[in-house]
């Protein structure tokens, strides 16, 4: 039992943290700098930073050294996660790009597609998002409804996708659609490389309960793709999202180190607010509370590194991952939910009226509950967990 | 990073496992709680021969010389088959405070034949009133020249009918609080006790009332400081709750596995009620307390192990989860049971019962959160109000 990092992995944290001092924006590490005008603003913004990242070498770490990656470790991408983490970096705008469509190109793309893509994922140049959900097809994705139906080397694509998240910004689209109706409903979707910029496709944004937009419903009327634009073979599209899922070889590591931060930070915040002149900390019952969270938390962190273990020593992750999904997303959702109510009645004031840092707490705990329900429900990793891991029955219907 | 037992450690495990299956696994327990001892006494035989007594004992006296995390995987299986008996207060507890605080002629007397297997401890800490605060020690053993004369009532004595000694806790000095209080080895052979059993919900512990009534003992029998064997206490009591943690979350394998194993084959409306997600996602939420639990508990053992900065908080608050954990999972795992799971016949109650008795065994919940918020640096000026 080993909880250290090597002195390599250490001289990597010192070269990022370095860059990271040197290169984010003045006032971002103290916490002083601006927030955005509007979400167009953000958007510039984070593709400028997904640029300095790609200058210094930093986009994707994990990817090979001949497509502009480092081949960095397992373990290196966890102290990156962890580093970006501390000083709360900028989100990855092309994470989808990063993430999933680079490393699913990179397996079982063209050379022509390759060669297309790849470079401008990685400089940010070309920013992707994911159009897997549909009014009608959530958790159940077999169900989509999006149709591509074939003209000569062109394909016409109809359909609603929604929630998609960057999709205002993107240039592209990872999207899935019904190419063929078999009685498996997993046969017959296509995945296909969209250019989100043609008359076909049309974005109007979602106000999300946080005030923020980040998400979009994208209407596809006669949008246009080509053979070309394909990954893996027609009707085979099921294998291809399959594959994309083994790619996040860390998995849920950025979300259980920030879970761990807003812990610390919520004993800050117990420390410094006072009731009656006594800090929030001193009242037995909350501080009961923070044990709890402590306990959990501690964890948390604990349960992934014992799955990571497993995953050097496997080489590929496991099911575990849901796991970690579960626990991280159910307990921040949990802190956050106790950071306000601790604050008393005064816990509903918002934005710039809130009595604590800015509104952080408002406004994470808003966000969080997207958290239990993007890349799969809470309800969704308990049927994986339960099937994959303890090999109860499938669910009906499947 | 490596965060796994190794290779070694979970080869331990096996020759346990396999070596309690051979046995049934809780079939010592319900031939125990029958009043049969001679299965208990054979497979203590066996565990010793495996090695298991020796593990954490110095090679000076006859042990192997390894820490709290080899220990680990063997304290699993037992929680796992609900052993009866004092493996744990023996190696977790006595065997620490002894490595520690022991003089020379205690190790030489004590260490060795707990290695082999033919001595057990038990500890006699609580009296009528139920206090675990030291001002609930008011056992006197007055200091005469060499000898001590001991007065007083012990409660809730774990299977005192199985151990040859018992670590006590005695009032040497008026002192206050803490101050003055002293730990004590007493011999069963060689001092006047008298016994009476106590009815424990958990049949597999027995526990007894011990009193002594003028009860001469040698002042050779004290163990660590003299009037400071409180803090002796907690030293420890820190490798007993990293131990205890492990013991837990093999049992708690067990209820998973016992409640998995039933909703795959019990069916009902025409199908597994493993496919009820009312059963499944149960099951989940019980395969997620195991898991944080065993991390808890591992990471514990490692910190203790380690000297870490943090142990102490990551003992108590292992404990604090781990206790309740079991609890919770194991009254999940009779309702999930049905009708069956509510009878004597079915083990789910045995656990459901083990879970209580370690709820607030050897310090209460409320101690344990104090314990992991001094620790934490959340009670500053209030110290004094930590009590274990
Ligand atoms: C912040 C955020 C960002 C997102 N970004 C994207 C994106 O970029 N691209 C994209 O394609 N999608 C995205 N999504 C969509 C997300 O993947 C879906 O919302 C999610 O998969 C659930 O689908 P749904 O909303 O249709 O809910 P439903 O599937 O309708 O679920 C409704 C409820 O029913 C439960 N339920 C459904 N099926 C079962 C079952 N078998 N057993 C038990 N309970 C069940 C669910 O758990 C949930 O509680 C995002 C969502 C959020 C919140």
């Amino acid at each position: 039992m080993d909880f250290s990092f090597t002195p390599k992995e250490e001289e990597f944290r010192q070269e990022l943290r370095t860059w990271l001092e040197e290169n984010l924006p003045e006032g971002w590490i103290g916490g002083t700098r601006e927030v955005y005008k509007d979400e167009y603003e953000k958007a510039a913004f984070l593709r400028s930073w997904q640029r300095k990242l790609y200058a210094g070498g930093w986009a994707a770490i994990a990817w090979p050294k001949k497509y502009g990656g480092r081949e960095a470790t397992l373990m290196e991408e966890i102290v990156y996660q962890q580093e970006m983490v501390k000083v709360k970096a900028p989100a990855l705008v092309n994470y989808v790009g990063i993430h999933m469509v680079g490393p699913t190109l990179m397996q079982i793309g063209t050379e022509e597609q390759k060669l297309r893509y790849i470079e401008k994922i990685l400089s940010g140049e070309e920013v992707w998002c994911q159009g897997y959900s549909e009014p009608n097809a959530g958790s159940d994705l077999s169900a989509v409804q999006t149709s591509a139906v074939k003209d000569g080397d062109r394909w016409i694509i109809n359909g609603q996708k929604v929630w998609t998240s960057f999709g205002h910004v993107a240039d592209r689209c990872f999207l899935i659609a019904r190419t063929n109706h078999f009685e498996k409903k997993h046969k017959g979707i296509t995945v296909f490389l969209l250019d989100m910029d043609q008359p076909g496709v049309e974005t109007k944004p979602i106000i999300q309960m946080d005030g923020q937009h980040d998400f979009n419903e994208v209407y596809l009327n006669n949008a246009v793709a080509y053979d070309t634009e394909i990954v893996g073979e027609v009707d085979e599209g099921w294998r291809v999202m399959m594959a994309l899922l083994m790619f996040e070889r860390s998995g849920i590591g950025g979300q259980v180190f920030t879970l761990e931060q807003q812990f610390n930070e919520l004993v800050a915040m117990t420390k410094d607010l006072k009731e009656d002149n006594e800090p929030l900390l001193d009242n037995p019952l909350i501080r009961k509370t923070m044990i709890d969270l402590y306990t959990r938390s501690r964890g948390s962190l604990l349960n992934y590194y014992r799955n990571l273990t497993k995953t050097l020593k496997n080489g590929r992750p496991g099911a575990e991952g849901s796991m970690d999904k579960l626990m991280v997303s159910e307990l921040t959702k949990e802190l956050l939910s106790k950071s306000i109510s601790i604050q008393g009645h005064q816990g509903v004031l918002w934005k710039e009226d809130a009595i604590s840092s800015n509104s952080y707490w408002q406004d994470n705990f808003l966000y969080s509950f997207g958290q239990t329900i993007g890349g799969g429900t809470s309800e969704i990793q308990k049927n994986t967990i339960a099937e994959r891991i303890l090999g109860l029955p499938k669910d009906m219907g499947r | 990073m490596d965060f796994s037992l190794n290779q070694e450690q979970e080869m331990f495990r096996g020759y346990v496992r396999k070596y309690l299956d051979s046995v049934g696994q809780t079939k010592t327990a319900r031939e125990y709680i029958k009043g049969d001892r001679e299965s208990l006494q054979s497979l203590q035989t066996g565990l010793a021969e495996l090695g298991c007594c020796s593990i954490n004992i110095s090679e000076n006296y006859g042990g192997m010389g390894l820490g709290a995390l080899d220990l680990v995987p063997v304290l699993e299986e037992t929680g796992r088959a609900l052993l009866p008996g004092l493996y744990l207060e023996t190696n977790a507890l006595a065997v620490p405070l002894l490595e520690k605080f022991g003089t020379e002629e205690q190790k030489e007397k004590y260490l060795p034949n707990i290695s082999n297997g033919t001595s057990f401890f038990s500890i006699a800490w609580l009296e009528p009133g139920g206090s675990y605060h030291p001002a609930g020690i008011t056992f006197t053993a007055e200091i005469e020249k060499d000898q001590l004369n001991l007065n007083g009532v012990k409660t809730l004595v774990p299977d005192a009918e199985l151990a040859d000694h018992f670590i006590v806790l005695v009032r040497t000095s008026n002192g206050k609080d803490k101050d003055g209080i002293s730990l004590l080895i007493i011999d069963r052979s060689e001092a006047n006790l008298t016994m009476r059993a106590q009815k424990n919900m958990d049949e597999t512990r027995q526990l007894a009332q011990l009193t002594c009534t003028n009860t001469e003992i040698s002042m050779t029998q004290i163990l660590g400081p003299l009037h400071q064997g409180w803090d002796a206490l907690q030293e420890g009591l820190l490798s007993f709750n990293a131990a205890l943690c492990a013991v837990i979350v093999g049992a708690m394998e067990k209820v998973v596995e016992m409640a998995t194993e039933y909703a795959k084959i019990r069916e009902q409306f025409g199908q597994p009620i493993g496919r009820f997600q009312a059963i499944k996602h149960r099951i989940v939420d019980m395969k997620m307390d195991l898991e944080t639990a065993r991390s808890l508990a591992y990471y514990a053992n490692w910190a203790l192990d380690s000297d870490a900065e943090d142990c102490i908080q990551a003992i108590s608050c292992a404990r604090l989860f781990a206790t309740e954990a079991f609890a919770r999972i194991s009254d999940h795992n009779i309702q999930i049971h049905g009708g069956i799971g509510f009878t004597e016949e079915m083990d789910c109650h045995l656990y459901v019962k083990r879970a209580r008795f370690y709820e607030n065994y050897l310090g209460t919940t409320e101690q344990y959160y104090n314990q992991a918020a001094a620790a934490l640096g959340w009670l500053d000026n209030k110290a004094s109000k930590v009590l274990v």
